[in-house]
């Protein structure tokens, strides 16, 4: 179920973003959710869940975007990979602290696909701009917080069993008698 | 002992003083009666009861006039703000109303607008079929520039087709689906159009930077450009029909190195307000498909 919310609440937020967050095709302060969902992955949840989410969401993000399909595959896959190895040498696993880190490896990993696209297929994007993709990373930075918070939910809610398996489960009947 | 005859003449003293009283009291009822009746004169004594009365009658009125003045500038001032709250929240909630009835009423003209000035487009590319599309989706990342339209194959728009709106030239539907298509929009890097200099007849290739400008390449240092110079579509190897607006030269930076100018022009189409788009269909572009594949 955490795999069938989180895919259902990562389409949700790459509509959004594509919709109601950009009112025009050169709109630049429409939020990057999907990163956000990506990062939540990393620090929250297993490898073959966060695969198994990751896949239709970039297949999404990669159908709605641009002319070079794997895209947002090679985007999503190194910043997913990227946070997870950070995440395990982390002290701390806090949000607020996780924070830069989510933002800093956004702008990292937007500019590496960047110049891997720029050598492969060079003057089909559109240049580098570094102000306008800390302003992206801004508003990554202004979302992670809130969206942590809705994941929580979701991840809460979906954990929450609609049958009582627990209850059901048959215990011997001497489990709390002291042994001799 | 000594007492007792005090008290018998105080007794009788008494009693000969209310004789007098009921004497004198009856004596004047009398003369007023008789005066009354008789004269029928409004007499001293009237005159003087009024001015007795008068006053009181003054002070009585005066305050009743008072309270009533008082009733109404106050309490009834009280009660109509009351009413007068309730009559206000009613017509703020009417005025709500209306203003959003206004709001798309305005809407529903400014879209009727738009979709009349593209009807009007429509009607001047004579013989070519067209399919409109709205637009329902935009490229989320930085890099591209491309959007998505809620038409497909199923209204046979092909890879390939010519977007446009009223303004002019707008993009190429880039990949299809039954009922969706990408259009790749003419700003972006990687679309180039065939384009020529109305006046001149220069030809050059229209190239997108990303940004709200084009770039307009392979214009040789010998051609005649002048700024504000109108482009257009070329029309070369059959997608974008010949004469379809596409911009105005806005810049040109000649350098004195290279055989070609560096020009910019000013999109015709406004992109931060697309909503409406119409597909061009090329009845040639099945034949230039098939041709390609050939080779």
């Amino acid at each position: 179920m955490v795999v069938f919310h989180f895919i259902v609440v990562g389409l949700l937020l790459v509509i959004l973003q594509t919709t109601i967050c950009m009112p025009t095709p050169v709109w630049l302060p429409a939020p990057d959710f999907y990163y956000v969902l990506v990062a939540y992955l990393a620090f929250r949840l297993d490898l073959l869940r966060s695969l198994i989410i990751l896949f239709p969401l970039v297949c999404v993000l990669d159908v709605l975007s641009g002319t070079v399909l794997g895209t947002y595959a090679l985007l999503c896959f190194s910043g997913y990979f990227l946070l997870r190895q950070f995440s395990a040498k982390l002290p701390v696993n806090e949000i607020l602290y996780q924070i830069p880190l989510i933002a800093l490896s956004y702008l990292a990993v937007s500019w590496a696909v960047y110049l891997f696209l720029e050598l492969l297929q060079p003057g089909q994007q559109v240049a580098w701009s570094w102000w306008k993709m800390l302003v992206r990373m801004m508003l990554v930075a202004l979302c992670s917080y809130p969206l942590f918070f809705l994941f929580d939910l979701v991840q809460k809610y979906s954990q929450r069993s609609f049958l009582p398996w627990n209850r059901l489960r048959l215990r011997s009947d001497n489990r709390r008698r002291r042994q001799a | 002992m000594r007492k007792k005859p005090t008290r018998k003449r105080s007794d009788r003293y008494r009693l000969f003083r209310i004789v007098i009283l009921a004497g004198l009291l009856m004596t004047l009822a009398l003369i007023f009666l008789v005066s009354t009746l008789g004269s029928q004169n409004f007499g001293s004594l009237h005159k003087l009861v009024l001015e007795a009365v008068g006053p009181l009658q003054k002070v009585v009125t005066m305050s009743s006039a008072y309270v009533e003045t008082f009733k109404s500038e106050y309490i009834d001032i009280l009660q109509d703000s009351l009413r007068l709250r309730e009559e206000n929240k009613r017509l703020i909630q009417q005025l709500q109303e209306n203003e959003n009835i206004l709001n798309k009423s305005r809407e529903a003209m400014a879209t009727n607008a738009s979709l009349r000035k593209l009807l009007e487009f429509k009607n001047t590319l004579d013989q070519q079929q067209v399919v409109a599309a709205m637009i329902v989706g935009k490229d989320p990342s930085t890099t591209f520039r491309s959007v998505i339209i809620d038409r497909g194959s199923n209204s046979s728009v092909m890879k390939g087709n010519p977007v446009v709106n009223n303004d002019g030239v707008v993009g190429q539907v880039f990949a299809v689906t039954p009922n969706y298509a990408k259009v790749l929009l003419a700003i972006a890097p990687s679309s180039a159009i065939d384009v020529l200099l109305q006046k001149s007849r220069v030809r050059g290739i229209l190239k997108g930077d990303g940004t709200l400008t084009y770039r307009l390449e392979y214009i040789l240092k010998t051609a005649e450009v002048e700024e504000g110079d109108h482009v257009v579509t070329a029309g070369y190897g059959g997608i974008f029909p010949t004469g379809l607006q596409v911009g105005v030269v806005s810049k040109i930076i000649k350098k004195p190195r290279g055989m070609f100018h560096e020009i910019e022009v000013t999109p015709s189409v406004d992109y931060q307000k697309l909503e409406n788009l119409l597909i061009l269909q090329q009845p040639k572009l099945g034949e230039i498909k098939q041709m390609e594949q050939q080779r």
